[in-house]
């Protein structure tokens, strides 16, 4: 069946509104959008926060009477870096095991004995410091140890990492669910099949829908920087318009992958496990939350194919300067033709039935 | 008929055709050989129970389904060479749409508005479809009846010379279908309209379509206008007796010796007779109730009605069967 190619400025202003009405109107999909990853930044950023050393927490077993003395000598020799707290032979090991202690201490200062879980990667320092402050108790001098430089300028947390995860987690819910999900929610509810019968073209539909997403869709990886910038001093290194560009290329990739997704699937039940097999990757091997270079070899084309990890390495490399221009320039390209080629894929797969 | 000739005499020409159409899926056969000719200008229902291959047909007519065989032209166009043209000229409504539901209506209408490059203004189709109050409602808030107003509302904006409407009045209470009613009459009465409807409501096809076909198993089993379906069974009225044990009492012959019955069926409790002239069958059926000294509980005369064309010709009442 032939159709049109033609794109008419009024039926594509049309659809574009009745896009951002229907999303504007859906506050739930305004709280996922903006909420969700503005929540998660606050308290991901907080939780692996800056500057604050967090205590080692040790549990002193209370083998009376001598328990809450030894548990006070500890206390004060450990420099305000050991939290000391006494408890019951009974719940020293379900302590440990819940983390609410990092290591549990029985005797006394000269016949200490630890039990830790040397997986943890808390129990170490809480080792080193107990014995630190154990040698103090005895009247040991302290060992001598190397100087030492705290990483927490902004640029260098893991709050910095992660806001770049956190706008590829954006830009993909952006295009999976805004374009996938909703081309089949509007496939099943033969909403579709009523345009169809209209002399409404598949271009004209298609890119006007897209577009108007891909518009919308960059608004909260700015409210997200802006956020980041006001509450952690996440800084923008580099250019300001190649950031811009990026959220645009990422959510055009993005969107493309929606595109595909929802072409031509019948049941919002198929696209939902078919979006779980496209996002789960995205997630886990994209550089979201923990960088995937130390994934092992076997991993490594599957972490390079995957689009998120090119969008979350060029928008590092961008704000935080990690990576020289001409490979930001190379993800832009990837990031690109992965977009087009699922456009066109898309673009010739679509049905409106 | 007569009082449609004016305007089916204006084109005088065929608005949709079909010939030998099939349409075949993997297991089942949902249109079985179909021919079907709709003049410009007359209201035209198909008319069926479910699954009969009504909605196949019609969306095959629309350019949504493409044919397994056989030849669809519409207003003298094919899906295959001129579609786009063609859907500048339909107006359609679907089974089962819901559009998108945080719209207001006028926005909605403005939408369809804005598809067509020669329509009707959303103003003029709310006025259309009497559907000025709710014009800032939002479509998740509107009743049925709101809703399938708003759809024929869509339907006619682009000024469409042939209208499909695919069952427009299901489940609707009878206040909305006679609105409904209105709005398709005199789209085609003033706008010289052609319309195709789908139904498995009789007293729609009667009350609404100027010519009739019945549709069974992908089949047009019967055509005609309303009147001329009826007549065609010889007889225009159904005589209904009740009476305990009156099977007992009459058997075939003496059925058969009663003036003017064409058909008569018969169960423990009622005689169903169809009579050319009740004026002359009833009197004689309560001589022989009385005759035969039984008790009278009920007796009822109604007019033939196309549901009893449609029992004729297939054993089954249309609504028999009904997945709903």
């Amino acid at each position: 069946m032939t159709r049109r190619f033609g794109m008419r400025p009024r039926v594509m202003r049309a659809l574009t509104g009745v896009a951002w009405r229907e999303y504007l109107r859906t506050p739930e999909a305004v709280f996922w959008t903006y909420g969700f990853p503005l929540v998660m930044a606050l308290v991901l950023g907080f939780a692996f926060g800056e500057g604050r050393q967090e205590p080692a927490h040790v549990g002193v077993v209370a083998t009376a009477p001598a328990g809450t003395s030894f548990a006070e000598k500890l206390r004060e020799h450990g420099g305000g870096r050991l939290h000391v707290e006494v408890v019951e032979e009974s719940r020293a090991r379900r302590a440990l095991t819940l983390g609410r202690v990092d290591l549990v201490v029985r005797g006394d200062a000269e016949h200490p004995a630890f039990e830790l879980d040397p997986a943890r990667p808390g129990s170490e320092l809480a080792r080193l410091l107990t014995e630190d402050a154990l040698a103090s108790v005895r009247g040991e001098p302290r060992p001598v140890r190397a100087t030492i430089e705290a990483v927490d300028e902004p640029g260098d947390r893991y709050i910095d990492f992660l806001v770049a995860g956190l706008i590829g987690l954006n830009l993909l819910g952006a295009g999976i669910y805004g374009i996938g999900y909703n081309l089949v929610l509007m496939r099943e509810k033969h909403l579709l099949r009523r345009l169809a019968v209209t002399p409404l073209g598949r271009g004209e539909f298609l890119l006007s829908y897209v577009a108007s997403r891909i518009v919308l869709a960059m608004i909260p990886p700015l409210v997200i920087v802006a956020f980041a910038w006001a509450v952690f001093g996440v800084p923008v290194r580099g250019s300001f318009l190649a950031l811009l560009g990026l959220f645009l290329l990422g959510s055009f990739t993005f969107c493309g992958i929606g595109l595909l997704v929802g072409s031509r699937t019948q049941s919002t039940e198929t696209v939902s496990g078919l979006m779980n097999v496209v996002m789960l990757p995205m997630w886990l091997l994209g550089g979201v939350f923990f960088g995937n270079e130390r994934f092992p070899e076997l991993l490594q084309p599957i972490v390079r194919t995957v689009p998120m990890t090119w969008l979350t390495d060029a928008i590092r490399g961008v704000m935080l300067g990690s990576l020289e221009t001409g490979g930001i320039a190379i993800a832009a390209a990837v990031l690109g033709a992965i977009g087009l080629l699922c456009f066109c894929l898309a673009f010739k797969l679509f049905r409106w039935t | 008929m007569n009082e449609r000739a004016g305007i089916a005499g204006r084109g005088g020409g065929v608005a949709l055709r079909c010939v030998g159409l099939v349409k075949r899926y993997e297991d089942v056969v949902a249109v079985a050989g179909l021919d079907l000719e709709v003049r410009t200008g007359e209201c035209f229902g198909l008319l069926g129970p479910n699954g009969a291959g009504k909605t196949t047909t019609i969306e095959i007519c629309e350019g949504l389904l493409a044919p397994t065989d056989g030849t669809v032209r519409v207003l003298d166009m094919d899906w295959t060479h001129d579609a786009t043209q063609l859907r500048s000229r339909i107006g359609v409504t679907l089974q089962e749409t819901r559009l998108f539901a945080k719209q207001t209506v006028r926005e909605l209408l403005a939408l369809f508005v804005a598809l067509y490059d020669d329509a009707r203004s959303a103003d003029e189709l709310l006025a259309i479809v009497a559907l000025e109050e709710k014009a800032g409602a939002r479509y998740q808030h509107l009743s049925g009846g709101q809703k399938q107003r708003l759809a024929v509302a869509a339907a006619l904006a682009g000024r469409p010379d042939l209208l499909f409407l695919d069952e427009p009045t299901t489940g609707l209470d009878p206040q909305s279908r006679r609105s409904l009613w209105d709005v398709i009459r005199r789209f085609r009465d003033d706008d010289g309209g052609t319309v195709v409807l789908t139904t498995h409501y009789m007293d729609e096809a009667e009350a609404l379509c100027d010519r009739v076909g019945i549709v069974d198993h992908g089949k047009l089993i019967a055509l005609g206008s309303p009147r001329e379906l009826v007549s065609s069974l010889g007889a225009a009225h159904v005589v209904e007796v009740d009476a305990d044990g009156i099977d007992a009492a009459f058997d075939t012959a003496a059925l058969e010796a009663l003036p003017g019955v064409v058909e008569h069926a018969c169960t423990t409790e009622r005689l169903t007779l169809t009579v050319r002239q009740p004026h002359v069958a009833v009197p004689a059926v309560l001589r022989a109730v009385e005759a035969k000294s039984l008790r009278l509980r009920g007796l009822s005369t109604r007019h033939l009605a196309l549901e009893d064309v449609f029992v004729h010709l297939t054993g089954r009442h249309l609504r028999d069967g009904e997945a709903e």
